[in-house]
């Protein structure tokens, strides 16, 4: 270090990348005590950490005074395509949430009795969605036609919802037979391989609100409206499938803000 | 409390975020336009979230969607939008400012995404793991591999600007 004017040089050899994570974690405070007291001891002997740590710091240091937060923000509300009603819109359906909220405390675990089509979904997801070589009959690629294809067997005009936005892209879909007639299944799959299914079939008993089938860390969340039941099947964060599902169900014609839970 | 203040709290650093992110202001607050909209449209079913956290990632979607659409843009392109920011003349601890942004952009998205969050937005591991759907591990190597990256490409940004291996175009990640 002496031989240098820039004490933030280091010539020695590189770090291993768990001592290295190390001396990032000290920096961003993100050591427990006892992990912290043995890292700043090794600074002591370490002149080469001493200077990774100083420049991390001094990195920081000047990010922060790259970008100062800004101070005038609300002029870019005013800026805004759709402006205050929106906002508007927004504070009546927190009320709406709340309300539902009440409801759905109050009722408790009534309704509980899954439909049968959220069984089939289910054991559907398992069956496919491991499936590596044949996924689904028609690809995504045709996408025309399988929505013209299922919609013919189903009797109804079938839509394919976009789940892009959660990074899931189409894969395709197949036709299944269903507790009351054919249902269709439509997979998609992110760029972790990770996979989801959307069921659909008719069930023109009731609207239903979504309800949830859990089994083996699958969760399906399934919900019926305007005379078709539908029912979303993955695995994981179940906040996460629920928030596609409400999604999902939305773009699909029914209301999921009215069953928020 | 209701969800607007809430969001207007966020708002600066939002801005601030997509700014860095960007190096374009005119994209960045369109960016954050993009998702106050959708924040809007969609905060019903995220009542009970880290409000700042989903607020990024909604931002951090669009902008992916949004570079993808733009294709790539490779560091050195005239056209990219860092390349005509202006960056505030002087020293931080001995680094020179102007220096340190250049770097920056030099870093390919995923380690500047992290180094943003944490660094800029002192974001911890956890809400950055959030953030970018990824595992905490995943954030830390990340986080380590930009910083020492920053360190090497300052070092020898005095005159050896194309000593670094890896390959410093901006590629698109993955959500």
């Amino acid at each position: 270090m002496s031989m240098n004017d820039r004490p933030d040089r280091i010539k020695t050899v590189p770090e291993s990348g768990d001592q290295l994570r190390l001396l990032s974690a000290l920096v961003d405070g993100e050591l427990s005590d006892s992990e912290r007291a043995e890292v700043e001891a090794r600074l002591v002997s370490d002149p080469a950490a001493a200077c990774r740590v100083t420049h991390y710091r001094a990195q920081k240091a000047a990010l922060q005074a790259l970008f100062p937060k800004p101070v005038t923000v609300p002029s870019l509300f005013v800026q805004r395509r759709t402006p205050w009603w929106r906002v508007g819109l927004a504070a009546v359906a927190c009320l709406l949430v709340g309300a539902a909220f009440g409801l759905l405390l109050g009722q408790g675990r009534l309704g509980a009795e899954q439909p049968a089509f959220a069984q089939r979904a289910d054991m559907a997801y398992v069956v496919y969605a491991p499936e590596a070589r044949h996924p689904v009959e028609v690809g995504a690629a045709d996408e025309a036609q399988l929505v013209a294809w299922l919609s013919r067997r189903l009797e109804r005009p079938l839509s394919i919802p976009s789940l892009r936005e959660y990074g899931f892209g189409l894969v395709g879909g197949r036709l299944l037979p269903g507790d009351a007639g054919p249902a269709a299944q439509f997979m998609y799959q992110n760029d972790g391989g990770e996979r989801l299914t959307l069921y659909v079939t008719v069930f023109a008993k009731r609207e239903l609100s979504f309800g949830t089938v859990r089994r083996d860390g699958r969760h399906t969340i399934y919900w019926a409206s305007r005379g078709m039941g539908y029912a979303l099947s993955g695995r994981g964060d179940e906040a996460r499938l629920r928030m596609i599902a409400a999604d999902t169900c939305n773009a699909l014609g029914g209301h999921a803000e009215a069953w928020v839970g | 409390m209701s969800f607007e203040s809430d969001l207007l709290v966020w708002l600066p650093q939002l801005r601030r975020y997509a700014r860095a992110l960007t190096g374009d202001p005119a994209w960045a607050d369109d960016l954050v336009q993009d998702t106050l909209e959708c924040a809007l449209n969609k905060w019903r079913w995220r009542a009970h979230s880290n409000l700042r956290a989903w607020l990024l990632t909604l931002l951090r979607h669009r902008f992916i969607d949004q570079l993808r659409a733009r294709r790539e843009i490779a560091f050195d392109d005239d056209g990219a939008p860092w390349q005509s920011l202006a960056a505030p003349a002087g020293e931080v601890d001995g680094l020179v400012l102007e220096e340190v942004q250049r770097a920056l952009y030099r870093l390919p998205l995923e380690q500047r995404e992290v180094l943003l969050l944490i660094a800029l937005e002192e974001l911890s591991y956890q809400e950055a793991a959030s953030v970018l759907k990824v595992p905490v591990g995943t954030v830390m190597s990340r986080l380590s591999r930009a910083r020492e990256r920053m360190r090497l490409l300052l070092d020898e940004g005095e005159g050896h600007p194309a000593a670094v291996p890896e390959r410093p175009s901006l590629s698109v990640v993955k959500k």
